[in-house]
């Protein structure tokens, strides 16, 4: 009993520390009229004047409320809906749309909307073709509503991820209970299988909303064009507005938006409730057969076909394209433009090797890691009846809540000015920990909701025969999660592959990651090569993915 | 088209096989104790907003030159080298040993705050009067500020050769360049606010001209990526204070870009080099230094990073002297010195904005 006490505090007192390091800066910064590191800097409610009073940000709140808004009803259905589609029914063809569904999550949103551009931007290739055969092309992705709806689209794997996760762990004796009563396969899935996994679509829909505040790739390629700002791409404007980054103004901005992690969080304690309700994991094991779609077999696979070209098709036609022409638009033959050339200066751009293998080092290892570390926060919460579980609730949330701009400067902050830890600056460690601690949330509640599922009865059981707690864990608790285990490895592994603004201030040489290579490649003009290192990067990925499916990570029970 | 400037690319490959071989030739003037002191550091750190792959070639011939000074180089855009070089110097860990920006005011400022060395570059006697600032922040490129148009849907008669016919080009058609012409967002990209403030200061007509980009409603971008892609496409047909050394390096790619340096004023910026106070190799920071502004170092930034070389000296289609004798007194290189400063000040900088947007119906 005491040794798991002190596993828990401890647990906790490290995470805390790695949330509350950066965030204490920030939180800090906000509060300055100058930067915090200058010694003339003092106490100021200034900068929450200037922001607060700039009509601007007024705008790009609105916005991005909306946005994030909009986005999560288009993702948390669907993506339910999808999750339930591919584990739970003999949908054809679901094994091989699984992976190609999480396309949308690795690939950098940048590269993705450029992607959209190229096909169905003004003079896009799929734009031109559609006008040369109707006449005209009713849509501009440029707007509002265009934005929200590739946001809402592109964001369905995430739910998909926590969904399946949770559906792969359902015990199946309630779905055949309802099976044997009469009912088909819509209704199994509305009234028990999606309700009995609302913890895991819940904390998918908090964080789904969340990430609408962080958003910067999409609005930066689609919304430019039209003028549509928001939180991150005004923070832009902050960086450049008074001559010199103000860091105090983007500070408040990240505390407005850290501000809303509050009240929901508080909203998805309170819609969870209590937990015993969503225990499905029990001491039956009954493993599921696939509910059959009968006459909707074949609509369910057209409507997630459809859903897959406007994801995955569409955006990845148009970078694929653009890796291989030298020019595209309004008034080109294809054909005639078609190029390896792309490929050839990729090659020959320095350190491409080892910008990949660093990528894919710290998705596969770091990915590894951070679930471990997540996996033993969930665990540490796990069944412990004390405010300091509250506070563990509230703790993994606050990181994502600073912008990928505001986040990058505290991290660096954080490895320069706490001593300890700056020897450790130039490696790929500090990367690691700064992806993991702005991550947490998202790893870490797949696991949550894993545990959820489980059935206390298990657990006592083992207690009951002599084990002791530590062995609880290790032998009945974690096999029993595996899923989420999975579901969580999976979802870090692709976050990783593109992320890169959280550790652009930590990156150097010999820690280049695929994401510095192309930021830095954007901005001399050169996105031909761009698309050329997104291709690379959707087939090696598709290729990992591949290999680790037949070596047997499996991604099914 | 005959008017444009466009340099043909041939002509360009020869002089880069000419003059790589003269410019092996001749030697960077350091003084030896400096480079044996450097050769000692055997490293530089420089933090640079020239990215890795236009900057390889520079590095691979100063590692022949130098092969006992190790280069570490880190790319990265303009703000981030201003934030992470004052947040190293405040941790009091040391930071870089040469900071190489385009971003001229933050550089001049970070000159002006006092955190740069002063180092009497024996080269730096090469270099034009309006380069160099007190021997702390030296120019080291000479880059047109140039039109970037599409070439297959402007018709030739119709490319505006100055600042005055593309204004009265999109008078004349306010309906066809609706949502066709673009920059840089001059609220959120530091460059484009420096551009257009000389636009400002050189344009006689700056207010009427703004309103009329206004007026076809211009794209306001962050990134030259996504300017040079969208004009190549059509979805934009041309763009203003493109910075040419990027504009000619995606010419070479696709030959549907049009480049016209305007001939009425052509602004021309230049990527400044400091020396840091904090530099834990000065010694290292200053042969490269030295080499950056050496005719050899020079020859490669014009032939074979196209970032157009200052030196009058150098030679090729992309030198200083080359677009001397084209454009003459029309090119106003921006000069080196405090006056970059004057919109660092906040209520300058805010009431120059508040002009932009109204002229432009934002506000």
């Amino acid at each position: 009993m005491r040794g798991i006490r002190w596993f828990r505090v401890l647990t906790v007192l490290i995470t805390a520390s790695a949330v509350l390091l950066p965030l204490g800066i920030v939180l800090y910064q906000s509060v300055l009229d100058a930067p915090f590191f200058q010694p003339s800097a003092k106490l100021s409610t200034s900068a929450f004047v200037f922001v607060f009073s700039d009509p601007d940000f007024h705008r790009a709140f609105a916005t991005t409320v909306l946005v994030a808004a909009g986005m999560t009803l288009i993702a948390v259905p669907l993506g339910s809906i999808l999750a339930f589609l591919l584990v739970r029914t003999d949908l054809p063809g679901r094994r091989v749309l699984e992976p190609v569904a999480l396309i949308p999550i690795f690939l950098s949103p940048v590269v993705l909307a450029f992607g959209y551009v190229v096909s169905a931007g003004p003079v896009g290739f799929f734009t031109l073709w559609f006008k040369e055969s109707f006449g005209s092309a009713p849509w501009n992705v440029y707007s509002l509503g265009s934005l929200i709806l590739i946001a809402g689209l592109t964001h369905i794997p995430y739910v998909f991820l926590y969904t399946s996760s949770a559906l792969r762990a359902l015990g199946a004796d309630l779905e055949e209970a309802a099976r044997v009563t009469g009912a088909g396969a819509a209704r199994v899935a509305l009234t028990v299988s999606l309700p009995m996994v609302r913890p895991a679509i819940l904390y998918s829909a908090v964080l789904v909303f969340f990430l609408g505040f962080e958003l910067f790739g999409l609005p930066l390629i689609l919304g430019d064009p039209g003028g549509l700002l928001v939180l991150s791409t005004y923070l832009y404007k902050l960086t450049n507005r008074l001559g010199v980054p103000s860091y105090q103004l983007m500070a408040v901005v990240a505390v407005s938006i850290i501000a809303i992690a509050f009240p929901l969080v508080y909203l998805q304690r309170r819609l969870i409730g209590a937990s015993a309700r969503f225990v499905t994991v029990g001491g039956k094991g009954l493993s599921p057969r696939p509910l059959r779609l009968g006459r909707w077999r074949w609509p369910a696979l057209a409507s997630v076909l459809v859903w897959l070209a406007a994801t995955v098709l569409l955006p990845l036609s148009g970078v694929f394209l653009r890796a291989f022409v030298s020019s595209w638009g309004e008034g080109i033959r294809l054909s005639q433009v078609m190029t390896l050339e792309n490929f050839r200066e990729l090659l020959d751009y320095p350190n491409l090797v080892r910008g990949i293998l660093n990528t894919l080092g710290i998705a596969i290892f770091g990915g590894a890691l951070a679930v471990a570390w997540y996996a033993l926060i969930g665990l540490a919460g796990h069944r412990w009846q004390s405010g300091w579980s509250r506070v563990l609730d509230y703790l993994v949330m606050v990181p994502r809540g600073m912008p990928g701009l505001v986040a990058g400067l505290a991290f660096l902050w954080v490895f320069l000015f706490v001593r300890p830890l700056s020897p450790l600056r130039s490696t790929l460690f500090s990367v690691w920990l700064a992806y993991s601690v702005v991550w947490l949330a998202y790893g870490m509640r797949l696991i949550s909701s894993a545990l959820i599922q489980v059935s206390p009865d298990l657990e006592e059981a083992g207690l009951t025969v002599g084990a002791s707690r530590g062995q609880v864990i290790r032998e009945v608790t974690v096999p029993l999660i595996r899923f989420g285990l999975i579901g969580s490895w999976l979802l870090v592994f692709m976050i990783f592959v593109r992320e890169y603004s959280t550790g652009v201030y930590l990156l150097g040489p010999g820690t280049e990651v695929v994401g510095s290579l192309i930021v830095s490649l954007w901005a001399t003009g050169a996105i031909d090569i761009v698309a050329a290192l997104a291709v690379v990067n959707v087939v090696l990925v598709a290729a990992g993915m591949g290999v680790a499916l037949r070596l047997g990570v499996r991604l099914h029970g | 088209m005959t008017k444009t400037l466009l340099f043909g690319l041939s002509l360009g490959m020869n002089w880069v096989v000419a003059d790589s071989a003269r410019a092996a030739d001749k030697p960077v003037a350091t003084p030896a104790p400096v480079v044996s002191a450097a050769e000692k550091e055997g490293k530089v750190l420089v933090y640079s907003t020239t990215d890795s792959a236009a900057a390889a070639p520079l590095l691979k011939d100063f590692s022949v030159l130098h092969p006992k000074i190790t280069v570490e180089y880190n790319d990265m855009n303009s703000t981030e080298v201003y934030n992470r070089f004052v947040s190293e110097v405040a941790a009091g860990g040391g930071s870089a040993d040469l900071l190489w920006s385009s971003a001229m005011d933050l550089q001049i400022k970070l000159a002006n705050d006092g955190y740069a060395q002063e180092y009497r570059s024996l080269e730096a006697a090469n270099l034009p009067d309006w380069a160099s600032w007190k021997n702390e922040a030296l120019g080291t490129t000479f880059e047109p500020i140039t039109f970037v148009y599409n070439k297959r849907l402007l018709k030739p008669e119709e490319v505006p050769q100055s600042h005055a016919e593309l204004v009265k080009l999109l008078k004349n058609n306010p309906e066809r360049f609706k949502g066709k012409v673009t920059c840089y967002d001059p609220e959120r990209s530091g460059i484009g606010f420096m551009l257009l403030a000389q636009d400002a200061g050189t344009d006689p007509n700056f207010a009427d001209t703004i309103k009329t980009y206004g007026k076809v409603a211009v794209k306001l971008y962050t990134s030259t990526g996504a300017m040079l892609e969208k004009i190549l496409s059509g979805e934009h047909l041309i763009g203003f204070n493109m910075i040419g050394s990027y504009a000619i390096g995606k010419q070479r790619k696709d030959p549907n870009l049009g480049v016209v340096y305007p001939k009425d004023y052509t602004l021309v910026m230049s990527r400044i080099a400091v020396i840091p106070k904090v530099a834990k190799h000065p010694n290292a920071g200053k042969v490269f230094l030295d080499y950056l502004l050496s005719a050899r170092g020079q020859e490669i930034i014009a032939n074979k990073a196209a970032l157009f070389s200052i030196r009058s000296d150098v030679q090729g289609e992309y030198t200083a002297s080359s677009l001397n004798k084209a454009l003459g007194s029309s090119l106003k290189p921006i000069p080196v010195n405090a006056s970059l400063l004057v919109y660092l000040d906040q209520s300058k900088r805010l009431a120059f904005l508040k002009q932009w947007q109204e002229a432009l119906g934002t506000r």
